[in-house]
C-alpha cells in the first residue's frame, strides 16, 4: 500500500514485457497498489475525499476538475436509495438535481450506497466520517435502528425549514424532530379483478375461496412485507411477544386479546399464503398468474395506466378500509459540510410545485397539504380511508422481536 | 505409479529450492543458474503477492465482521455462539444434544416423525438434494461433451457455463414462466394430454433451480478431467484383455471421480450458502441460514449474524476439506498427453452397445431442454413481450434510450457491458497466477497443509453478505495507520475482489491435474536444470491446460455474475456492471431488466466461446 495518492492514481498498467504467467503476477501487485487512497485523519479536513463506495458521482463526473479552491460553487451531497434516482420508469432524482441547481448557486451530487442508511451507520461507527450532507428516504424504522446502534447522533435537528408547517400532521414520525417527511405511500393489496375478487377484511383472507390466493413478502428483507406484517400486528395485537416478560402487549384493533398476529399468520399459512423474498419476486409471480392477490403499493394503477395495461387487472383493496402508511423523511447529517445548504434543500423539497413533482415521479403521495398535483392524480393513486402506522415509540424495542417471532413460527423447520 | 509426492526436497516451498537442490544443478551453466534464480524468486514473490492480496481483500475485511461473533461490546464472549448452537430453531434436535441432553433421547427424537432439522439442518438437507440433482444432470453432459464429436460441440461446451452467471432475478423470471401454473411445461403437458404439475413454491423448484446453476459446474470440471485422460492408458488396459467396462472402471473412472467430487463439493458449498433464489421460488417456509444472516445484518444485529456466518463457514469448510483429503489420497498419475478419441453422435452400427448410450443421451437431451433451455428461452421471450402480451422491441428500445439520455449518475447499458468485460478480463488474469501458485503449494505434502487448504478455499465458504460488509469496513472505509486513513475503492478494488472470489476455482480445477502428474516428468526437468517456476510453466501447466482454461472460464464467470462486492466497492455509476444494471432496471414491469439480462446472456456466451478458442490455441505439447 502507498500513502501517496497522487503518485499511484494515474499510473498506467504495466505493459506486457515478460511471459504471461509471471507478468500477470507483476500486474497483480501494481493493481493492488493503484486503487488506494490515503487521507489525513483527525485534523478536521474531511472535504477532499473522493474515494469510498457510496456510489457517489465523485471522481467520475465529466467536469474533470476537482479543484477545491475557495469561492467555488458549493456541492451538496444528497444520499438516498437507488430507486430515487434510477428506476426504469420514473424517478425524481434527475428533475430534482436540475431544478435545485437552477434555483440555487450549488451543485447537487447524489450518493446511493447499496446498504442505504446502514452505510452511514457503519461509517460513523468505524470513525471514517460521514461523507454526505443529508439523507433522503428515512423511515420510522430506520430512525429506531440508527438510534439503537449509535451513541452519538447521526442526524442533526431539523432547524429552520420553510414549509415545515405545511406537512400533514399524521406524517410527523420523528419524536426528536430531525426527519422532515417529504412523501408517503401505502401498502395495500393489489389484485387481478378479472380472476378474483379480493376480500374486504383480514378475516376474509382466511376463507376457503382465497386459499393460496395471496402472495406476500419476507418481512425481514422487504419493505412491503414488513409493512404488511406490522399491519397485522396493528390489527390483531402482538400477544406480548416483545414485552420482555413485563406483561405489556400491543392490543389489536380486533378487540380479541386471545388472538394475536401470530395466530392470524398461522391461519394464513394454513390457507396457503405465499411469502416470497422481495417485492420483485412476489410481483413477478403475481404477474405470471401464480396467485390473484399480492401485497404491494396503493399506487399500482398509476404504473398500469402509464403502460397502457388493463386497470381491471390492477385493482386495489384496502383491508378493513385501512392501509399501512410508510412516510419517508429527510434529515441533515450531524457531520454535514453544508448544513445550511442542506436545510435550503429541505425547504425546496417542501415547496408546493416540488412536492407535486416528487409525488408523481416517486409515484407516491405528497407530505404537505399544499402540494400542486394534477386534479386527476387521486383517480389512480388511491389513499385509504383509515391509514395506520406504528409510531417511533411503539416500534422501538419491539419491531425486531415481532419479526423474529414471526420468522420462528413461519419457517420452523 | 502412485502419488509420487514422497520425494522430499522437491521444491515444496517453491522459492529457495534451487539453493540446496539436486546436485545435478552443477551441470547447469552460470547464466542459466542466474536466470533460474530469478525465476525461483518469481515463484516466491508470486506466493507472497497472492497471500498479501488475500489478506488485504479478503481475510482482514471478513475478520472485521466475523470477530463480532465473539467480541460483543468490547468483551470477548462465547455466549452468542452458545445461544445459536443450543437454539432448536437453528439446530433442531441437535441443539438439544448441544445443550446437554443425553444422546439417546436426542437420537430417539431424531428418529421420530415430527423431528426438527432446524434451519441449519434444513439448509444442509436441501444442499445435499441440490448436489445430487446437479451431479445427476451434469454427468451426462460431461459424457456427451468429453466423449462424442458433433458439429457445434466446442461452442456448446463453452456455453454450458452461461447459467452460472445469471442473476437470481432472471432465473426467477425464467422459472416462473417455465414451471408456473401457466408456464411452458404445463402448456406442453396439456398439449400431450397429461395432467399439469404444480412445481412453484416447492422444495423441488428450488432444487431444480440449484441444478440449473450448478450442473453446468459439475459438467465443466468433469469434462476437463475426462478430456485429460490419456488414451494410451486405456489402450494398454484393453490390450491386456480388459473389456470396455473394465477399462472404464479401472482407468478412466479413477481420473474422473476427483473432478466429479470437485463439482459436488463446490455445489454443496454454493447451495448451502444459497439466498435469493430460495425465497423467490420456494418461499419463506424454505428459508436457509443465509436468509437469516441477511436479515440480521440488515437489522445491524452483527453478533448473531457473524455467529451464523461462522457456522456456515465451518460446515462449508468441513465439506471442502473432507473432499480435499479424498483428492490427496486418490491422486492418480497421468501424463495426459493424448486425449481419448471422440465418437460420432451418429451410431456407426445398430448394435445395442452403440445404440444404448446414444438413446440415453437423447433422453437426457429432453430433460436438459426442460431444465436449462426452457427457462433461458422464457427469459428471452419475456424480454420481447410487452405489457399487453404482444411481441415488441420496446424493452431493447429502453436500453438504447437509457444509453442516450440517462443521467451521469444512472446506470447505462454500454458502460455496464464494458465494465463487466474489463473487470472479468482483469480478474481472470489476476486469478490465474493466484490460483496456479496456490495449486502448486497445496499439491505438495507437508505439515499444516490442511490449514493452507482451508485458508485458500475460504473465499468460497464465507457468506457473501459478510464479505460485502467486510469489504465496506476493510477497504472502502479503510484502516487508520499513523494518522492516515488508507482506503481503496473503485475499479481496481472491484477487480481484486472478483479475483479473490474466482481464484479458488482455478485452484480446484488445476490442482487435481497437477497432483496427478507423473513426478518423473518434473524431476527430469529439474535434473536438467530447470527452475521450479520454469517447470510449472513449461511442463506442468501445458499438461493440465484444459483444467487451466476451465479455471479461467470459471474465474471469468464469477466476476461477470458478481453483485455484492461490486456495488459495495463502486465509486460511481460508471463503475457498475451488467448485474447491477439488471437490478436497477427491475421495475414493476420486468421487460427492461430481462432485456438487459439477455444482453448479459449474449455477452457472456460470446466471451466464453472466445476464451476457450483462445485457450485451445495454446494447447500444450
Amino acid at each position: 500500500m502507498t500513502t501517496d495518492e497522487s503518485e499511484t492514481r494515474r499510473r498506467p498498467a504495466r505493459p506486457h514485457t515478460r511471459r504471461r504467467f509471471l507478468t500477470a503476477a507483476g500486474a497483480a501487485g501494481a493493481v493492488a497498489l493503484a486503487g488506494c487512497s490515503a487521507e489525513r485523519t483527525g485534523d478536521g479536513d474531511e472535504g477532499g475525499d473522493e474515494s469510498g463506495g457510496d456510489g457517489s458521482d465523485g471522481s467520475d463526473s465529466s467536469d474533470g476538475s476537482d479543484g477545491e479552491g475557495d469561492g467555488e460553487t458549493p456541492t451538496l451531497t444528497v444520499a438516498t436509495y437507488a430507486n430515487f434516482i434510477d428506476a426504469p420508469s420514473v424517478s425524481p432524482g434527475e428533475w430534482l438535481k436540475e431544478e435545485f441547481e437552477s434555483r440555487f448557486d450549488a451543485e447537487l451530487e447524489w450518493a446511493t450506497p447499496d446498504n442505504e442508511v446502514n452505510y452511514y451507520v457503519e461509517r460513523a461507527a468505524s470513525g471514517a466520517g460521514v461523507d454526505a450532507d443529508l439523507y433522503v428516504g428515512l423511515t420510522t424504522e430506520d430512525l429506531v435502528r440508527v438510534d439503537e446502534e449509535l451513541d452519538d447522533d447521526l442526524f442533526a435537528e431539523r432547524g429552520s425549514v420553510d414549509g415545515f408547517d405545511d406537512v400533514r400532521e399524521g406524517l410527523l414520525f420523528d419524536p426528536f424532530e430531525r426527519a422532515v417527511p417529504f412523501d408517503t405511500g401505502y401498502v395495500s393489496l393489489v389484485y387481478d379483478g378479472t380472476t378474483a375478487e379480493a376480500p374486504e377484511t383480514f378475516d376474509g383472507l382466511l376463507d376457503d375461496e382465497h386459499a393460496g390466493a395471496l402472495i406476500a413478502q419476507n418481512p425481514g428483507g422487504s419493505a412491503t412485507g414488513r409493512a404488511f406484517l406490522l399491519h397485522t400486528i396493528n390489527r390483531f395485537g402482538d400477544g406480548g411477544v416483545a414485552s420482555d416478560g413485563d406483561g405489556e402487549a400491543v392490543s389489536g384493533e380486533d378487540g380479541d386479546p386471545d388472538y394475536d398476529y401470530l395466530d392470524y399468520w398461522a391461519d394464513l399459512q394454513a390457507n396457503d399464503v405465499r411469502v416470497l423474498g422481495s417485492w420483485d419476486d412476489a410481483y413477478t409471480a403475481w404477474s405470471e398468474g401464480e396467485a390473484p392477490i399480492v401485497v404491494s403499493y396503493s399506487t399500482d394503477q398509476v404504473f398500469a395506466d402509464m403502460e397502457g395495461e388493463n386497470l381491471e387487472e390492477h385493482q386495489i383493496r384496502f383491508l378493513n378500509d385501512q392501509a399501512y402508511a410508510n412516510p419517508e423523511g429527510m434529515a441533515v447529517f450531524a457531520d454535514a459540510d453544508e448544513p445550511d445548504l442542506a436545510r435550503q434543500f429541505m425547504s425546496f423539497v417542501l415547496e408546493p410545485d416540488v412536492q407535486g413533482e416528487i409525488a408523481q415521479r416517486n409515484v407516491a403521495f405528497p407530505a404537505t397539504g399544499t402540494a400542486e398535483l394534477p386534479s386527476d392524480y387521486a383517480e389512480l393513486a388511491q389513499e385509504p380511508a383509515d391509514p395506520v402506522t406504528f409510531t417511533y415509540d411503539e416500534l422501538q424495542g419491539s419491531v425486531d422481536a415481532w419479526v423474529e417471532a414471526w420468522e420462528r413460527q413461519f419457517a420452523g423447520n | 505409479m502412485t502419488d509420487g509426492d514422497d520425494h522430499g526436497g522437491d521444491a515444496d516451498d517453491g522459492g529457495d529450492a534451487d539453493d540446496h537442490g539436486d546436485d545435478t544443478d552443477d551441470h547447469g551453466g552460470r547464466l542459466a543458474r542466474v536466470r533460474a534464480g530469478t525465476e525461483a524468486r518469481a515463484l516466491t514473490a508470486l506466493a507472497v503477492l497472492t497471500s498479501l492480496t488475500l489478506v488485504v481483500a479478503f481475510y482482514y475485511p471478513t475478520a472485521t465482521v466475523l470477530v463480532e461473533a465473539v467480541v460483543v461490546d468490547g468483551a470477548v464472549t462465547l455466549g452468542v455462539f452458545a445461544d445459536v448452537l443450543t437454539d432448536p430453531f437453528y439446530f433442531g434436535e441437535l441443539a438439544r444434544l448441544l445443550s446437554g441432553e443425553p444422546p439417546g433421547v436426542v437420537a430417539r427424537a431424531l428418529l421420530s416423525p415430527d423431528r426438527r432439522l432446524g434451519i441449519v439442518g434444513f439448509t444442509a438437507y436441501q444442499a445435499v438434494l441440490s448436489t445430487v440433482a446437479s451431479v445427476a444432470l451434469g454427468l451426462p453432459a460431461a459424457y456427451l461433451l468429453a466423449r462424442f464429436e458433433f458439429p457445434g460441440r466446442k461452442t456448446l461446451r463453452s456455453l454450458t457455463i452461461v447459467p452460472f452467471v445469471l442473476p437470481s432475478i432472471m432465473v426467477g423470471v425464467g422459472f416462473v414462466a417455465t414451471f408456473g401454473q401457466n408456464g411452458t411445461l404445463n402448456a406442453a403437458l396439456s398439449a400431450l394430454g397429461l395432467p399439469p404439475v404444480d412445481l412453484m413454491f416447492t422444495l423441488e423448484a428450488v432444487v431444480i433451480a440449484h441444478a440449473f446453476y450448478n450442473a453446468p459446474l459439475v459438467a465443466r470440471v468433469t469434462t476437463a478431467a475426462w478430456e485429460s485422460v490419456d488414451a494410451s492408458a486405456v489402450e494398454t488396459a484393453r490390450s491386456l484383455g480388459a473389456g470396455p467396462v473394465r477399462a472404464f472402471v479401472d482407468v478412466v473412472a479413477p481420473q474422473v471421480y476427483p473432478a466429479v467430487l470437485t463439482g459436488a463439493a463446490l455445489t454443496f458449498v454454493f447451495t448451502f450458502g444459497t439466498f435469493p433464489i430460495v425465497l423467490a421460488l420456494g418461499g419463506f417456509e424454505l428459508a436457509t441460514v443465509e436468509v437469516f444472516v441477511y436479515r440480521l445484518v440488515r437489522d445491524l444485529n452483527y453478533a448473531e449474524a457473524a455467529a451464523l456466518a461462522v457456522v456456515e463457514l465451518v460446515v462449508s469448510l468441513a465439506v471442502l476439506l473432507a473432499y480435499l483429503r479424498y483428492e490427496a489420497r486418490n491422486a492418480t498419475s497421468t501424463r495426459g498427453a493424448r486425449p481419448l478419441p471422440r465418437r460420432s453422435l451418429v451410431p456407426p452400427s445398430l448394435s445395442p452397445r452403440e445404440l444404448l448410450p446414444r438413446a440415453g443421451l437423447a433422453a437426457y437431451g429432453v430433460v436438459a431442454a426442460v431444465v436449462f433451455l426452457a427457462p433461458i428461452a422464457s427469459m428471452i421471450l419475456a424480454s420481447v413481450t410487452g405489457g399487453d402480451g404482444a411481441l415488441t422491441l420496446d424493452n431493447y428500445r429502453f436500453l438504447v434510450e437509457r444509453q442516450q439520455t440517462g443521467a451521469a449518475f444512472q446506470v447505462r447499458p454500454w458502460p455496464a457491458i464494458r465494465n463487466s468485460l474489463a473487470f472479468a478480463g482483469a480478474a481472470t488474469l489476476l486469478a490465474l497466477p493466484m490460483g496456479v501458485v496456490v495449486a502448486v503449494l497445496t499439491t505438495r505434502r507437508y505439515r499444516g497443509r490442511t490449514l493452507v487448504d482451508a485458508a485458500a478455499m475460504a473465499p468460497l465458504a464465507v457468506s457473501g453478505i459478510i464479505v460485502g460488509l467486510g469489504l465496506l469496513r476493510g477497504l472502502v472505509f479503510g484502516v487508520e495507520i499513523a494518522g492516515w486513513r488508507i482506503a481503496a475503492g473503485g475499479a481496481v478494488a472491484i477487480v481484486v475482489a472478483h479475483a479473490v472470489a474466482g481464484y479458488p476455482f482455478v485452484v480446484r480445477t488445476v490442482s487435481p491435474g497437477l497432483s496427478g502428474l507423473d513426478r518423473s516428468l518434473v524431476e527430469s526437468a529439474r535434473a536438467l536444470g530447470a527452475s521450479r517456476a520454469r517447470v510449472i510453466r513449461d511442463v506442468e501447466l501445458p499438461l493440465v491446460w484444459p483444467a487451466v482454461v476451465a479455471g479461467a472460464a470459471f474465474a471469468f464467470a464469477i466476476s461477470i455474475g458478481e453483485f455484492t462486492s461490486t456495488v459495495v466497492l463502486a465509486t460511481g455509476a460508471d463503475a457498475y456492471t451488467m448485474p447491477v444494471a439488471i437490478e436497477r432496471f427491475i421495475g414493476r414491469r420486468l421487460g427492461p431488466a430481462t432485456a438487459m439480462g439477455v444482453v448479459l446472456l449474449v455477452v457472456t456466451g460470446l466471451s466464453f466461446v472466445v476464451i476457450e478458442r483462445l485457450g485451445g490455441e495454446h494447447r500444450g505439447l
